[in-house]
This record gives C-alpha cells, structure tokens and sequence, in this order.
C-alpha cells in the first residue's frame, strides 16, 4: 500500500512517514500542491494524505485536480477553524478529514476505513450486521434486536447511503443530493429531522453515538462496526 | 427698538401715526359731544376746559400707548382739531394768534413729548431688561449643556442650535480641530434665507487657535447690535472651555485605558507563559526520559510517562487555541460564519466528544423538541458549548452531575449549563466573563482563565447574552441565549 503525504511542513512529514511505514505502508512525501498532483499521477498511490494550507495551491484545487484523473482516497489534514475549507474540500471530493493536532490512531482508523472502501469491490454483502441491528439490503428488511423496525422509504434511503460508506464523512449536501435528489443540497432542516428520527428508531444516543456521529456544520459519518 | 423691517417707514411708526389720529379723532367726538350737552352760554368756560381736559387725555393715552411719535402726532391733530370743536357755536376759524389756542397746542405738545419719553424710556428699559433676562438664560442653558459631558461633536451640534434663535441668525457654524480631530457643526433655521451681514468668531483656548465660530444672518437684515455681538462672543468663550475639558477628558480616559490594557497584558503575560510552559516542562521531561537509553523503565512507566506526554499535548493545544481565539477577539476578527444551526446537534456533539474529559461525571443532556435553527456559526457555538463545559467540569465535584438543557426562550435558543460546584459569588458573576479572571476559590485551577471570556465574546458577535444563575443546589448555571433572527445591521462585539 502507498501513500502520499503533502504538506509543507517538514516536521509533520516526518511525524507522519515514521509510524506509517512502521505500520508497513509504503510512504513518499512532497511539500507542495504541484508536486502533489503530479505525485498522484506519476506513483498512483493508494492514498492521500493532504494538508489545506499548503503555500502554492489551495487544497481544495488539489482535489479537483487529482479528481480530474484519478479516484485516489484523499483525506484532509486541516486546523480547527478552517471549518468551511473542510466542507468545500469534502464537496469537491476529498474523503475525509483529520484535525491537527491528531492522534495517530485516529489517522491510521480513517486511513484504512478509506482503503478499505476503495479496495477491490467485495462481494456486495446482502446482510450487514452490526451489535444489535442487522440490515438485509436486498430485501430493505431492518431488524433491531431481532424485532424488524418500520423505516419510511425516506429514512430507509439515509440509512442505506450511510451504511454503504462506513467511516466516511458524509457533507450535508451530498447526502441531501443522494437521498433526495440533485435539486437538493441546502436543506440542512430535512436532513437533521430525519437523522434525528433514524437515531431514535435505532436506538442510538447522539451524544454517546455508536452508530451515527454528528460532525456540526459539516455532516454525519457512519461508525457502526459490522461483524 | 430693533426694526426688523428694512423699509424706512417702518411698521411701527405707521402704528404710531394710526394710534395718534384715532386717539385725537375719538377725543374730538367726546369733546363734541360733551359740548352738546350744554347750551348754557354761561358754562362756556366750565365747557372750554372740559374739552381742553379730554384732548389732554387723547394725547395721553396715545403716549402711553403708542410711545412718543404717536403722542407727537396726536398733539399736533389736536392743536388743529381742538379750536374747531372749541369754537363750535362761536366762530368757525381757526387762529393760532389767539393766545388761548396756541396755549392748548404747546400744552397738548408738551404732554405728548413729556409722556411718550417716559413710556418710551420704560418700553426701553423693559426691552433691556427682557434681552438681558434672555441672554442669561441662554448663557445658563449654554454652559449647561457644555458641561454635560457629552462627546464634543454633539455638544457643538446642540451649541449652534441653541444660539439661532436667540439671535435671529439664519445659519450658525462651528469649525474646531480638537487633538487633531476636526469636529464641525453647522444649524440653519428653516424659512430664513442665509446671506445676511456674518459674524466670524474666533475660538480659543489658552490663546491656542481652535478653531472659528460663523454666524450669518438672513438675507437682507441688519448686522448683529453691539449687545447682540458681545452675547455672540460670550457664549463662544464658553464653547471654548466646553471644547477644551472635552479635550482633557479624553486625554485622561486614554491615559486610563492605557494603564488598563498594560496591565492586562502584563496579567496575560505572566499567565500564558505559566500557562505554556507548564505542559511544555511535563512534555520535555517525559520525553528526555524516554530518550534516555541508559535507563531502563518497565512497560507500566513507559506508558505512564507517553499518558503525559499525550495529556499535556491536548491541554497545551486547548490554550494555544484559547489564546488565538482571544487574539482574534481582540483583533475585531471574530466574525461569525453565519449558517442555520441546530443548537442541540452541535451540544450532541460536544459531548460525545468530551466524554473522555468528563469521565468521573454523570452527563444529564436534555434537549426540548422541535427545537428552531439559529443563525450561527457552528464551529464557534462548538467553542461556547465546549467552554462552558469545560469550566462546568472543571468546578464540578467527583462523581457530580453536568445538567445541559436546551430550549426555547423568547425569540431565541437557550441554553444552560448547571454544575454542582460551589457556585459563584454574586458580586463575582460579572468578573468571570473577563479573560484572565480566576475565582478566588480556585486560584491555580488548571484552566487558562480564558474560556469564559471567549465564549462571551462569542456569544455577544452573536447578537446573544450570557449570564450567570443560582442552581437550587448552590452550583452554577451558566445561561446562553442565541437569537432565532439576525439582522446585519448588528454589529460583532
């Protein structure tokens, strides 16, 4: 497994190349955002790890760049208050984003739930399983502690784009697009009702979560761990 | 008398005139009159005086009332209309060689002059009177409002209102540079065409020039009296000395904020280099130990040592942030990225997040149904929410309980964050919002002293209000209200 690590800073480079390649990645690291496109392109990694103030590029133009020919997993590395930065780079295609400072295990958990989902498709699971819910995606049958739970086609649809991308940040407007349609992407309303109504039916406490995380002012992300 | 009128017969001698005929002319009907009632040959005499007596009292009551030119005038109608009435039955003519006519002229004459000079002295003495009445108060009212201590700029705008009036002026302008600032105020009486003669009045203080004071009158007018001028000057004088304490109050208010901010600086210096250091000490320490190959430690200290490392990484990377959030305040900086926020979402969050912090603590969250969105910036209501908690913690006892609620309150989100500490003295509910304020009771509590400060600051560019209630326990609650509307007149801080 390669990954590519840009950012300008050569300390975090270092602090990042060390317990990778201990963790048996292949790492190769740049300091700016044109090298960092032309590193996608010239060693197709199989991940990126991108710093949003990088001093040539704005992060965000990476991404669409790298987007323009490649699918690579890109996560972000940003600061606290570059919160609208996320959600921009999260829009143009990036697949998540860590907080500096970060706690390694924290990277390396975001870094393989993105390669996981990027790996060789697995055989579509008709049944996901979780500690006490299961979903059998094939006949939209959902049971919670083996009782089955009556979900509108509404919530059915959000549980469903959230499951089939566990440990990714899902933006606001890409689930309102997902689910509702392409003429939707502002509704923050809608989307919170019907998250709100999906927790209570799964019986998960938002601020205890162990299925569904809020990330405010960005969007939700799926941690259920499935057996 | 001033004339306001600028034609030479002026309105008022027309009414002297007037006054004088019609006194005369009714005089000579009485007098007619009166000289019907007798056909007595005899009572000529009697008669003759009664008619001069009653000519005499016309004279007079036009001086008194009309002032001298009216007696004047009804004198002179009188010495030609009395020896008709007089001769009425007798002789129709009239001759001024007759010694007893030319008699009653002089005297109807010195009447009129006699009483229109007293009436026209005490018309006078009364108008001075009046003026001076006048030019007292205005000087009073004046000096009143110069010493209110209001800003120098309204002081100036309410001094050239004043004077307009007073003085009959069309426009009236002020003109001062004060410490380099230029403050002008300019009045214009509605109606009154400006271009008259003009007064230009310099203002100084200390025989510093600051300035001028420019007063016109309207087109067409006479020029100011000299007791109009003196007024003028003198009420200047006294914007001069408004002007100048102006002046030195705001030197003095600086000199004040000065010594204010340095010593805040110096509390803020003393506090972030203790505040930084500490972890950094901790960090260091354990880090060289680690480093140091010629000891051996066992896996339980190594992990011991790493567990500090990490803590104090966090606890230096809150304040640093603490300490840029602060910098930002004060740089006017803060200005809030306003998108519909669900205020119980972002609390959600907060504490799953916080759970390892608040370990040792019960988290009682109750959030109210249907709850609205409120204009905000997520990531900073994220900042309030977890500074309140933070400090709720940070005062809770162990095994305490943190009650978070959040509901409605009029016309905005509400939120409350109760602790079970000792809670805060009423007389230091205020001083807790200052950054750098820690209680008494917890003089080197491991907080930055900034947490509160900051979330004020946030909520205030908010449009919202923070405060501080009694738990029914004794503990801390601290309120939240965030508007529901925004408006972007509102000003940030």
């Amino acid at each position: 497994m390669k990954v590519l690590v840009v950012d300008d800073e050569p300390q975090i480079r270092r602090a990042l190349r060390i317990p990778l390649e201990a963790k048996g990645y292949e790492v190769s690291t740049v300091g700016t955002g044109e090298e960092g496109v032309v590193a996608v392109a010239e060693q197709q990694p199989d991940l990126v790890l991108l710093d949003l103030g990088l001093p040539d590029v704005d992060g965000t133009e990476v991404i669409r760049r790298i987007r323009g020919f490649s699918d690579v997993p890109v996560i972000i590395l940003s600061v606290r208050d570059a919160q609208s930065d996320k959600v921009s780079a999260l829009d143009a295609g990036a697949d998540d984003y860590v907080t500096k400072p970060f706690a390694m295990e924290e990277l390396l958990a975001r870094a393989r739930a993105a390669l996981r989902r990027a790996g060789p498709d697995e055989p579509p699971q008709p049944t996901l399983s979780y500690d006490r819910l299961e979903i059998d995606l094939a006949r939209r049958l959902v049971t919670l502690d083996g009782e089955q739970l009556h979900l509108t086609p509404t919530e059915y649809a959000l549980l469903e784009a959230l499951v089939s991308n566990p440990g990714k940040l899902l933006t606001h407007q890409w689930l309102l697009r997902r689910v509702w349609g392409q003429g939707y992407g502002t509704e923050t309303t809608y989307l919170r009702t019907y998250v709100r109504a999906l927790r209570r039916k799964l019986g998960d406490d938002a601020s205890s979560p162990e299925l569904i995380v809020t990330e405010p002012g960005v969007g939700y992300r799926w941690v259920g761990e499935s057996r | 008398m001033a004339a306001e009128n600028p034609s030479p017969i002026s309105r008022v001698t027309l009414r002297a005139i007037g006054i004088g005929i019609l006194a005369t002319m009714t005089a000579a009907v009485l007098a007619a009159a009166v000289s019907q009632l007798s056909t007595n040959p005899q009572s000529g005499a009697a008669l003759a005086a009664a008619e001069v007596a009653i000519f005499m009292l016309g004279v007079t009551v036009a001086a008194v009332s009309g002032g001298l030119w009216a007696g004047v005038v009804s004198a002179l109608l009188a010495s030609v209309v009395y020896p008709i009435v007089e001769s009425e039955g007798h002789s129709f003519h009239v001759d001024f060689e007759q010694p007893q006519q030319l008699i009653a002229s002089v005297v109807f004459l010195a009447i009129a002059v006699v009483v229109g000079l007293l009436v026209g002295n005490a018309a006078d003495e009364r108008n001075r009177a009046t003026r001076r009445e006048r030019e007292a108060r205005l000087l009073a009212n004046l000096s009143g409002k110069m010493l209110s201590g209001d800003v120098p700029e309204r002081v100036m705008d309410e001094f050239v209102q004043v004077l307009l009036e007073p003085l009959g002026l069309a426009t009236c302008q002020i003109a001062v540079t004060l410490d380099g600032q230029e403050i002008e105020a300019k009045a214009a009486r509605t109606g009154l065409a400006p271009g008259g003669p003009t007064e230009v009045i310099p203002i100084v203080v200390s025989s510093v020039p600051l300035g001028t004071l420019i007063a016109e009158r309207p087109a067409g007018r006479r020029p100011l009296t000299r007791d109009e001028r003196l007024l003028l000057e003198a009420a200047t004088r006294q914007a001069a000395v408004a002007l100048d304490r102006a002046r030195l109050d705001a030197r003095a208010r600086l000199a004040q904020l000065d010594a204010e901010t340095n010593q805040l600086r110096a509390a803020m210096f003393s506090s972030v280099t203790h505040d930084l250091r500490t972890p950094l000490a901790s960090i260091k320490a354990g880090v060289t130990s680690l480093l140091d190959l010629g000891t051996r430690h066992d896996d339980a200290q190594v992990r011991e040592l790493l567990t500090t490392i990490l803590e104090e990484t966090d606890r230096l990377n809150r304040l640093v942030g603490n300490i840029l959030d602060l910098a930002r305040i004060r740089a006017g900086a803060l200005i809030p990225k306003r998108v519909p926020t669900a205020v119980d979402e972002v609390a959600e969050a907060v504490v799953a997040r916080m759970r390892p912090r608040l370990a040792g603590l019960a988290v009682d969250l109750q959030l109210a149904n249907d709850l609205p969105e409120v204009p905000a910036d997520p990531v900073q209501v994220d900042q309030v929410l977890t500074n309140l908690l933070e400090n709720a913690a940070r005062h809770s006892p162990r095994g305490g309980t943190l009650r978070i609620h959040i509901g409605r309150a009029d016309g905005a989100v509400r939120v409350r964050v109760a602790d079970e500490g000792p809670g805060i003295k009423r007389e230091e509910r205020e001083k807790v919002f200052e950054a750098f304020y820690r209680g008494r009771e917890s003089p080197e509590s491991p907080g930055s002293g900034l947490g509160l400060a900051i979330a004020r600051a946030i909520v205030l560019a908010h449009g919202g209000r923070i405060w501080i209630e009694e738990t029914t326990g004794g503990g801390t609650a601290m309120m939240v209200d965030l508007p529901l509307e925004w408006s972007a007149e509102e000003t940030a801080l």
